[in-house]
């Protein structure tokens, strides 16, 4: 049975129209997976060498030595007239657990390190299937980590630290919080979670609703879970910092941001998160755009109702980690 | 900024780019984009600001789809003229590949828009039976309707309000009535009572598109029917097989029954009413509080007077035609 889903904004769904005419195939699998994976990220929207010139922002790479003897790539990115502490930034990339790169999705936080004066790092965690949970949350909180033990160097003021993610990227930064919070590891002052995929049970009315004709559908959003669960996917044996949505004490969380739209998988499980945080007594701001497939704001970003999103966002950025 | 077209390609090499901008713009038309959405779409196209002028006002976009306060003295590139106005782009330098295509497809859906706020002439023709067929097409064109499409024609004395896209003030037998197409391209139609809250509207039958005088009239019958009554609404349809009666009917040179009727004073017409619903003289007589003798009296004058016994089968038919034409004349 299909349950009907709340219409998409049709200014949105033109250019989801267009899109889906480009893209492969709307749902991920192991074959589309792939596919984005061999073209090494190249093939989606990246980042524009001369965006980060015309903005006067510098970026360098790193490497960030992992506990099981890894490492990890990363990039800074920064004013190049950077002088002194600023915020610090920690990205999560998305990528459904399973494909991705650390400047997947970078270009969101780019008005911020240009307004606010923010350093970003970003970081390449190792991916499902090969690497299945809790490698991407481990290799997440480690890079979190790296960045607030050298925060003197990379200029971050290490009380005006927090962390964005977008799709899985947003779980990730959720459970690298959650990390964060029961280990005692760096002290965020905000998280912010853009459309997050948190909740692996497959049980929500909107993972019922959005199941075709869609940037992430329900088989899409199984795959990625199976991926970075395998046999686990829905059972009792699986942590709070893979799927945040399990958590049911989200005491002691940083300020948080969360969007998404009416019409996306992600919806009613971000919806709930958003709840839990205030009965916990933690700040959170909600927003759920009318008419928004997941991602729409990244997809579509001159639509009006991306452009309410992106303000949305800005402005609560800015309050958080801004001159006050 | 690399700009839309460009991502799309890097997306997908194989298709050519005018079929994405052409796509693009019609997906947006059809899914009733206004000027915003189109100058937003154009300029994340093109990855320069995109700029209409419609009737002397100016609005600009910029790719990020930011509103631009003043654009009028920027550099125009790719300019695309057109009835009401102009798009162009605000391109520094030479123009792009793609610029010309993009403001080709960006005037087409601009001027259609323009031209849905000025559609009374093309309205005019569509619903008009004398002009040629060929004539009704072309407006059809105009307004972006499908020749195969269904249509209906309503009347109604307010404007429809905004939700009407298709609509004009034109003159008809009764006067300046606002007349609106309503389209159900294979989809569904708005539901009647859209137009609770209205007063008097004649909804006509659905037809082809290009048959639209067929359902004006049907329109106007219904309006006609529906007299000087509040806040009321008649869809032709609900009349069944009367609509040819009334099609066939021309009230300039009324028939002598309904000549006979519109003579007759309110009591006689009244009384009149009576013979014709009663199931006997008797009760008819009770209903009008009259003597039986008295009633059928009047029965027999009133038979003399129409030419027919109107409490006859053949006569209460003859009398309900009649009554409904003359409310026709109206």
């Amino acid at each position: 049975m299909t349950v009907t889903r709340p219409p998409h904004d049709p200014e949105l769904d033109a250019a989801l129209e267009v899109m889906l005419e480009s893209l492969p195939a709307g749902t991920m699998n192991a074959e589309t997976a792939a596919a984005m994976r061999d073209a090494d990220g190249a093939q989606l929207p990246g980042l524009d060498p001369e965006d980060l010139a015309a903005l006067g922002v510098i970026s360098r790479d790193v490497v960030i030595p992992v506990a099981d003897g890894a490492e990890l790539a990363g990039t800074i990115f920064s004013r190049a007239d950077h002088t002194g502490t600023g915020p610090g930034i920690y990205h999560v990339h998305g990528g459904g657990m399973v494909t991705g790169h650390r400047l997947l999705g970078v270009q969101q936080t780019l008005p911020w390190i240009v307004e606010h004066d923010a350093v970003v790092l970003t970081v390449d965690y190792r991916l499902a299937p090969e690497h299945p949970d809790p490698y991407p949350v481990e290799d997440s909180y480690a890079g979190l980590v790296w960045m607030a033990e050298h925060a003197a160097d990379l200029g971050v003021d290490p009380d005006r630290m927090i962390i964005v993610g977008a799709s899985a990227g947003g779980g990730i930064a959720a459970g690298t919080a959650l990390l964060a919070r029961d280990r005692s590891g760096p002290r965020l002052a905000g998280q912010v979670l853009i459309c997050p995929m948190i909740d692996d049970r497959d049980a929500t009315a909107s993972a019922a609703q959005v199941t075709e004709r869609t940037t992430w559908t329900r088989d899409s959003n199984r795959y990625g879970w199976s991926s970075l669960l395998g046999d686990r996917v829905g059972t009792e044996d699986v942590s709070i910092y893979a799927a945040p949505a399990r958590a049911t004490d989200l005491s002691g969380l940083p300020p948080t941001y969360i969007d998404c739209g009416s019409a996306e998988v992600f919806r009613d499980e971000d919806v709930a998160y958003a709840l839990g945080l205030w009965e916990a007594g933690v700040d959170a701001e909600l927003h759920v755009w009318a008419g928004g497939f997941h991602g729409f704001e990244m997809l579509a970003p001159h639509a009006a109702v991306s452009q309410a999103s992106l303000a949305a966002r800005d402005s609560w950025v800015a309050r958080t980690i801004g001159d006050r | 900024m690399r700009d839309l077209l460009g991502k799309l390609t890097a997306l997908d090499p194989e298709a050519s780019e005018t079929l994405k901008v052409v796509g693009y713009f019609d997906a947006l038309t059809s899914r009733g984009a206004g000027l915003g959405s189109l100058l937003r779409a154009a300029a994340a196209l093109a990855g320069c600001p995109a700029v209409a002028e419609v009737d002397g006002r100016v609005t600009a976009y910029d790719p990020a789809g930011r509103r631009l306060a003043e654009a009028a003295d920027r550099p125009r590139g790719s300019v695309v003229a057109f009835r009401s106005g102009a798009v162009w782009l605000v391109r520094e330098g030479s123009p792009h590949a793609n610029d010309a295509m993009i403001t080709d497809r960006l005037g087409v859906a601009v001027e259609g828009l323009a031209s849905q706020h000025s559609a009374t002439r093309e309205i005019e023709v569509v619903v008009d039976a004398e002009r040629a067929v060929a004539e009704r097409r072309t407006a059809l064109v105009r307004l972006g309707i499908d020749l195969g499409a269904s249509v209906r024609v309503i009347l109604s004395d307010d404007d429809p309000g905004a939700r009407w896209t298709k609509t004009a003030p034109v003159p008809t037998p009764l006067g300046v009535l606002h007349t609106t197409l309503e389209v159900r391209p294979g989809g569904v139609a708005a539901a009647d009572h859209a137009w609770d809250g209205h007063s008097r509207v004649g909804i006509g039958t659905w037809t082809r598109a290009d048959s639209a005088p067929d359902s004006w009239e049907a329109a106007l019958v219904a309006h006609r029917l529906l007299g000087e009554g509040p806040g009321t609404v008649l869809d032709a349809a609900d009349l069944g097989s009367m609509l040819i009666l009334a099609r066939a009917y021309d009230p300039t040179s009324p028939h002598p029954d309904v000549t006979a009727l519109e003579s007759l004073d309110a009591v006689t017409a009244e009384i009149l009413r009576e013979l014709v619903d009663a199931d006997s003289l008797r009760a008819a007589a009770a209903r009008l509080a009259m003597h039986h003798s008295t009633l059928q009296a009047r029965h027999e004058s009133i038979t003399t007077r129409l030419g027919y016994d109107p409490r006859t089968t053949v006569g209460r038919l003859r009398y309900m035609s009649a009554e409904f034409l003359r409310r026709l004349g109206g």
